[in-house]
């Protein structure tokens, strides 16, 4: 008889068990796209077997624990390619931006008004006499001027969408290192008896992908199974339960977001700008701190330089009317923000007769200051006199061409590791429908079968108990 | 490897967007008929094609800078051949009425109304007008240069156009040259540097030098100094106030006065001034001859300058081209290629994810 019940008891564990199998693979297919999730599965054992004189007999088996197929070392490297990828999408997006202000294969840029403003000056000392050709000077001096405060504005609206980019993807760091305390203290709740907590793991994992795509972060597990983040340096974000806010501010002098960083009340707020280098923030800073402020800087050189030798020449000339030139640009001290200051002065263009073509008074159709002025084209007054107005301009947007072409081949190459590993991560963690389908028919069966034990102990106890109706 | 179902749905994500982009990069080339789209596509060669797109709008310019200086020097040249007729003219009357034999009073007097006509017509040259300029002022082209005295009011100015990077020919030859043959010759004028100042330093300095030039010019005309030459010596038997007596084929006359001086020898009937004058309008005759040579030449040098430029605008147009635009062909044969790829992977995608082995269990 006691074998009988045995039977019963085996045959119905079994079913329970066959439940927890099969849920799981519910909960599988349920978490089929789920990202990050990592398949689960029930850990079965037997259980334990009892001893009958020299016989030791089966119990049949018991879930032991649900566990995640997981490959943590995998999921690491995958975080930190991640993370670069971050660094590199941001960098590649933003700079392709930059690139399209020094874009002249569409459209007319600098490079040809250069070209169009000294050709004004050729076609001035063509004709000194006349006013037309005055006219034309200026006219393409002022689109000189226009075109040079296009590209200072492009590169303004740039960095300022930038700005918006890093507050953005700060609101987003902030909730994940919030949701991460949380699910710590999840984790060390459900740990602490013994049990796996698979999807807050799954979910912590992914989350911390996420955060590094972001930011650089560098992160530790304990061994109650809390993670400690950190960024920056030594900005902490989590830290066992807590996690710690980064916050920004416009720069007051630049209007640049700053990201600040601010442990605790009584701290005062420190700027951990300068320390991020990693993550999609770090590519946009990169781009906007460095690549953005050289051009600016390179592009103002050239508008100080440029009308600073025009200037300089233009002061030497004579007028139309015989008068001592005047300053052609309006006057500037340094080349700082000379793109978005360069203006042809008012004089001139509140008196066309104002272009001064002639080295002396009197003699109008003298031309040899408007030809000194459109040799300044192929004078090298740039980089230290190493470089004409044209070469270094060109140089500029053959290295911005460059630095945008090595940032999307970067994204390019760090987005194929990516997909490598997280092929590699699918292949491990991911759920296959065939194999869970598999699995609903094999504990289908179990079940069906320990059923049918079931009622079979359930004919042999019928059987047993008839012997005495007989 | 294990197989898993999110595995198959990137790979046909990540499949058809790579073939797409590929698609729309191609798509792109073919719709621009260009290679390189935006500095990243090539960075060495799209700065490149902005160098040559500089030079081929120079070059451009400067073929324009030519033909104005052209139509300047040819206008010139055409307004010295008339002049050099009128003094071939002058020249015949006065070979004709330098003696006794075919000439008399009355013929001379006739003559002298003729040169008269001459000088006329020759200030008229010297006050030729291209468009609202003077051709033979100088610099002071908006001036009248020679007044009904033969006085000249223009400059020495010499317009000098910019033909190349680093090439300039002036377009005018100015009237003291032709007319007055000021400083062709040892009379102590200096004529203008015939270079361009290459920037601002260049510039002042030469304004300094000018100033100096056009003072010293000034002391010179104001009171000629006795050179220590026998040619510029005054002809102790003429007796007349100096001229600038042809002696020596270097030394520079004033055509106008050369044929003001012929009329009134013409007119007092002055044998000995009319066989003078035989040699003074030879003189003149050759200085004008000489200046249209040099405007000739200088017409030449821009027709050389042209055919150059017009070969380096081609140059430049080619190099552009090569650097940025497509192969068509290939392009196309790009597309079709990438078409077929992405059909396949559409087609294959579609059999992959239809897949599954619940669609076998009935």
């Amino acid at each position: 008889m006691a074998k009988i019940s045995s039977m019963m008891d085996i045959g119905k564990r079994s079913m329970m068990n066959s439940q927890t199998a099969l849920q799981t693979v519910s909960h599988n297919i349920a978490n089929k796209s789920t990202e990050g999730y990592s398949r689960q599965r029930v850990d079965l054992v037997t259980a334990p077997p009892i001893v009958e004189g020299n016989l030791q007999l089966g119990m049949g088996n018991r879930a032991a624990s649900v566990s995640r197929t997981n490959n943590p070392y995998l999921e690491k490297q995958l975080q930190k390619e991640q993370g670069m990828m971050g660094f590199h999408e941001g960098r590649a997006t933003a700079l392709s931006r930059v690139e399209e202000v020094f874009n002249e294969q569409m459209n007319k840029g600098l490079n040809q008004y250069v070209t169009d403003f000294f050709n004004a000056f050729r076609e001035l000392s063509n004709n000194p006499e006349s006013t037309t050709t005055r006219s034309m000077v200026f006219e393409a001096g002022d689109a000189l001027t226009k075109d040079f405060a296009r590209v200072d504005h492009q590169l303004e609206e740039i960095s300022k969408d930038l700005d918006e980019r890093v507050k953005n993807e700060l609101q987003e760091i902030n909730k994940m290192s919030t949701e991460i305390a949380v699910l710590n203290e999840k984790i060390t709740q459900v740990e602490v008896q013994g049990i796996p907590a698979n999807d807050q793991r799954d979910r912590r994992d992914l989350l911390l992908k996420k955060l590094n795509e972001k930011i650089d972060i560098k992160w530790g597990e304990s061994d109650t199974g809390i993670v400690n983040v950190s960024t920056a340096g030594n900005a902490i974000l989590v830290s066992g339960y807590d996690s710690y806010q980064l916050n920004q501010h416009a720069d007051p002098k630049t209007g640049r977001t700053r990201v600040y960083y601010k442990p605790n009340e009584s701290t005062p707020p420190f700027d951990i700008t300068e320390r991020i280098h990693g993550g999609s923030i770090g590519g946009a800073l990169d781009v906007r701190d460095n690549t953005i402020v050289e051009m600016k800087g390179q592009i103002d050189s050239l508008a100080y330089n440029l009308a600073d030798q025009v200037n300089r020449a233009h002061i030497e000339g004579f007028d139309r009317n015989g008068r001592q030139g005047v300053n052609f640009f309006d006057f500037m001290i340094n080349p700082n923000d000379a793109s978005k200051m360069i203006k042809v002065n008012n004089d001139i263009k509140g008196d066309l007769n104002k272009v001064a073509a002639a080295s002396k008074p009197g003699a109008v159709g003298d031309n040899t200051v408007a030809n000194v002025i459109s040799q300044i084209q192929y004078k090298e007054i740039m980089e230290g006199g190493t470089s004409t107005v044209d070469d270094f301009y060109n140089s500029q947007v053959g290295k911005i061409g460059v630095i945008s072409q090595r940032a999307v081949k970067s994204k390019e190459s760090q987005g194929n590791i990516v997909n490598q590993l997280s092929t590699i991560r699918e292949s491990i963690s991911g759920v296959s429908l065939d194999e869970e389908t598999t699995k609903m028919i094999e504990f289908q069966r179990a079940f069906d079968a320990s059923a049918r034990v079931i009622k079979t102990a359930d004919e042999m106890f019928e059987t047993v108990l008839s012997l005495k109706r007989l | 490897m294990r197989i898993a179902d999110k595995m198959a749905y990137n790979q046909v994500t990540n499949n058809l967007q790579k073939n797409r982009s590929e698609m729309s990069d191609l798509q792109n080339q073919a719709a621009t008929q260009k290679r390189i789209n935006k500095p990243s596509d090539d960075p060495t060669a799209s700065a490149r094609v902005l160098a040559s797109r500089t030079e081929e709008r120079g070059s451009a310019q400067f073929i324009k800078n030519i033909n104005i200086a052209r139509s300047f020097l040819e206008y010139s040249d055409q307004s010295l051949s008339e002049l050099s007729e009128t003094l071939m003219r002058a020249k015949e009357l006065a070979i004709g009425q330098a003696n006794d034999a075919g000439a008399s009073e009355e013929t001379r007097r006739v003559s002298a109304s003729e040169v008269e006509q001459m000088y006329n017509q020759s200030v008229q040259v010297g006050n030729r007008k291209l468009g609202e300029r003077y051709i033979f002022a100088g610099y002071k082209t908006t001036n009248t240069p020679f007044d009904v005295s033969g006085e000249y009011k223009g400059d020495d100015g010499a317009m000098k156009i910019q033909i190349n990077k680093d090439a300039f020919v002036a377009m005018n030859i100015s009237g003291d040259k032709v007319f007055l043959g000021k400083g062709i010759s040892s009379d102590g004028q200096i004529r203008q540097s015939p270079n361009v100042p290459k920037d601002t330093a260049e510039l002042q300095k030469m304004k300094v030098e000018e100033q100096q030039r056009v003072e010293r010019n000034q002391e010179m005309n104001d009171e000629p100094m006795a050179l220590r030459t026998p040619a510029s010596t005054p002809r102790p038997d003429s007796g007349k106030p100096f001229v600038s007596v042809p002696d020596s084929e270097t030394k520079g006359v004033n055509v106008l006065k050369v044929l003001k001086d012929f009329e009134i020898a013409l007119r007092v009937n002055d044998k000995d001034a009319i066989q003078m004058a035989i040699d003074e309008v030879d003189a003149a005759l050759s200085q004008v001859v000489n200046a249209r040579a040099q405007v000739g030449s200088r017409i030449m040098a821009l027709n050389a300058a042209t055919d150059s430029l017009q070969k380096a605008i081609v140059d430049n147009k080619t190099t552009a081209s090569q650097l940025e635009d497509v192969d068509l062909f290939q392009v196309v044969s790009d597309i079709n290629k990438t078409d077929s790829t992405l059909k396949a992977t559409l087609e294959t995608s579609g059999k992959v994810t239809n897949m599954s082995l619940l669609d076998f269990l009935r």
